[in-house]
């Protein structure tokens, strides 16, 4: 039996869980920054919406990736 | 007390009369089917009773016999646990030692006070032939305390009712029976001549000639100090998560079943003679996990409790955990295990490209009974054709659950089975579908999540929430906000026309290097054109500029502007000069003298430009 069946293991390694927490919610904290610093700085006429949802689609992508290894790395089931 | 055993004897007494009436009815049912010998061991040293009986049946009738029947009191049937039949072919040389046979609740009527099961022979008994069985059994909750209730400094007495005689629906020509009891103290026992005992064993038998459902009632009325153990209710949920961990988490209620504890407790005599105080109660639970278990934890609705230990090596990890107060009979308590495991130990893929989880039914801790086990496996999200396969009979329920970063719910199998003992702690699997996509589903929401507020900030600062419209607040904002996006264009403006002129004095540095007028003169060209465009922008930004504000706004920029065009034009006057003196062909200490008072100028000039820019800033 032990021959036939492969056993399955986490698609990303465990031990890369602190890391990649660390990094990619540096990554998203540092672009949620940098969105906004835009909202604030420029004013209501010259914002680009391509721009804002581009910031923030990569900040939103960033901290959803390192807040999921972040729940992994502190044991809460998911 | 002595009038109530007087009754129980008497019982007993009538209970061999009908059994022999009832069996001379019902013994052609068997068929023509004898026991040559029995030889039975009754193992009564913990709360569990175990039997092994092996017995050899023959088959004297003329029709080939393919089922068994096996007898077993009523009362011994209500709290059989175990059941298992194996068969021992070819005397120990080459057979294997034992293949498992199907036994199944017989049905057909019998005495009332005896159920029967059948199992079924891997081939039919010619006649004559002859087929040695060996039956294992064990029942939890059939030792019964006596006395009922004890104090703190009293030991546990307890009491084993069964027959002398192997209950069989067929005549048993030889037979012995041994019980062994936990220690030496044994108050009394029933003889039946010929009965002894020794060395904690007593022994009936051998008896010889034994017609079919004979039953001869003995007692056992021994001492029994081991911990009775009894989880009344256990929820065992297992949570599957395919990024790496299997989290399992389980709920107690764990009594004491032996006899309840009567009077005060004193913690003093507890503590001061463990030997003579609370012999039959007990204190701490060894629980045998996984090996690469982690993330234990042991708490109960107060919080963490501190009394456990957690010894692991590589191929195991026990957990000894103390409750918060020794048990006492009839006491209980509540509490909560917890640990992870790592998923790669007990999923696997199974060939036909389904995931199975290979996992332990009953509880890790030794020794105990489980009177109400449920078992939840939890499955990821997105699982589907879920089957769970158990080697005994469990009743199975699907269920849905939600958890952290649910969306569609979690498929659950649930398990449920009554009066578990350590022998039920055996592997189960649980076949699912489950697509690796379907991982990516809980970091998408959470980004999704993310999103949503950019999204929200998004457009809270791109829409106008203000009620009131006409308001002079109001009002002085959005003029406020006006004049900001004018100086922003402008400063943008201004930074444009800086990055032409330094490129056009880039070009001069390159012509002083190379001495390249054409391309120097290209460059000028080419800023030039730049600043005619600029220039033009800059007057449409000052004239969309509202007029309230141009007194304030309007001097600074006005100056601004006015500093610039200086500057832009005393580097073009630098730059006539450098490419009119490049093409006389003057020496460089000529050009320098000559550019000199303009580049002192274009300096100072720079200077403000930059300053008053700050300024606009403000």
């Amino acid at each position: 039996m032990a021959s036939s069946v492969i056993s399955i293991t986490s698609p990303v390694s465990e031990s890369f869980y602190p890391i990649l927490a660390v990094f990619l919610l540096t990554v998203g904290l540092v672009s949620t920054a940098s969105f906004f610093i835009y909202e604030v700085t420029t004013s209501k006429f010259n914002r680009s919406i391509i721009r804002e949802v581009a910031t923030g689609g990569l900040a939103s992508f960033f901290l959803g990736f390192g807040s999921l290894f972040l729940l992994l790395w502190t044991g809460v089931s998911i | 007390m002595a009038s109530s055993s007087m009754r129980r004897s008497l019982l007993a007494a009538s209970f061999v009369l009908i059994l022999f009436f009832v069996s001379s009815a019902s013994a052609a049912a068997p068929a023509n089917l004898v026991i040559s010998k029995v030889d039975r061991k009754i193992d009564l040293v913990s709360q569990v009773v175990r039997t092994t009986a092996q017995i050899k049946v023959e088959n004297k009738g003329m029709e080939p016999a393919s089922e068994v029947l096996l007898a077993v009191s009523s009362e011994q049937a209500k709290s059989m646990a175990y059941l298992r039949v194996t068969t021992t072919e070819g005397r120990g040389k080459s057979k294997a030692p034992g293949v498992v046979l199907s036994v199944k609740p017989a049905e057909g009527e019998g005495p009332a006070n005896v159920t029967f099961f059948s199992v079924e022979l891997p081939k039919p008994l010619g006649k004559g032939e002859a087929v040695a069985l060996d039956i294992y059994s064990a029942y939890s909750h059939l030792l019964k305390p006596f006395p009922v209730e004890i104090g703190q400094s009293d030991v546990q007495l307890v009491l084993f009712h069964d027959s002398a005689y192997y209950l069989s629906p067929y005549p048993v020509k030889v037979q012995t029976t041994a019980m062994r009891v936990p220690s030496f103290r044994v108050e009394s026992f029933t003889k039946v001549e010929p009965s002894k005992i020794t060395d904690g064993e007593i022994k009936y038998g051998p008896y010889e000639n034994i017609p079919a459902l004979t039953y001869s009632p003995i007692t056992a009325h021994f001492e029994n100090n081991e911990p009775f153990a009894v989880v009344k209710d256990l929820e065992r949920e297992i949570e599957i998560s395919h990024w790496g961990n299997i989290y399992i988490t389980e709920k107690y209620r764990l009594t004491h079943a032996g006899a309840r504890h009567k009077g005060g407790f004193s913690r003093f005599d507890y503590q001061s003679k463990p030997s003579a105080s609370g012999a039959a109660s007990f204190r701490h639970l060894l629980a045998r996990l996984p090996s690469r278990a982690h993330s234990v934890y042991y708490r109960d609705e107060i919080g963490n409790i501190s009394t456990s230990h957690l010894r692991s090596d590589l191929r195991k990890t026990e957990l000894e955990l103390e409750p918060r107060y020794p048990l006492f009979g009839g006491w209980q308590v509540t509490f909560t295990i917890g640990y992870g495991v790592p998923l790669q130990d007990f999923v696997f893929k199974a060939e036909d490209g389904r995931r199975f989880l290979n996992i332990t039914f009953g509880s890790p801790f030794v020794n105990v009974v489980v009177e109400n086990l449920v078992v939840k496996v939890v499955l990821p999200e997105g699982s589907t054709e879920t089957t769970a396969l158990i080697p005994f009979h469990a009743e199975q329920t699907l269920k849905t659950k939600y958890t952290y970063l649910d969306t569609v719910g979690r498929t659950v199998i649930e398990l449920t089975k009554k009066n578990v003992i350590p022998e039920h702690n055996v592997n189960f699997q649980v076949y699912y579908r489950f697509n690796s996509i379907a991982l990516l589903a809980e970091p998408l929401l959470l980004v999704a999540g993310f999103f949503a507020f950019f999204a929200a900030c998004i457009a809270y600062t791109h829409f106008d929430f203000s009620i009131s419209k006409s308001s002079s607040s109001y009002q002085a904002r959005q003029l406020r906000e006006e004049v900001l996006d004018a100086v922003q264009r402008i400063q943008k403006v201004m930074n444009e026309r800086a990055v032409a002129s330094e490129k056009l004095e880039a070009s001069l540095r390159d012509l002083a290097r190379t001495g390249n007028v054409a391309a120097s003169k290209a460059a000028r060209k080419e800023t030039d054109v730049k600043l005619k465009e600029t220039a033009k922008d800059l007057k449409a930004i000052l004239d969309s500029l509202p007029a309230s504000s141009r007194s304030t706004v309007l001097a600074k920029v006005d100056t601004l502007m006015q500093k610039e065009r200086e500057m832009q034009e005393k580097l073009q006057q630098k730059h006539t000069i450098t490419v009119e003196a490049y093409e006389k062909k003057l020496s460089s200490k000529e050009i320098d003298s000559r550019v000199a008072p303009y580049q002192q100028k274009l300096t100072a000039l720079k200077q403000e430009v930059s300053e008053l820019l700050n300024l606009l800033d403000d």
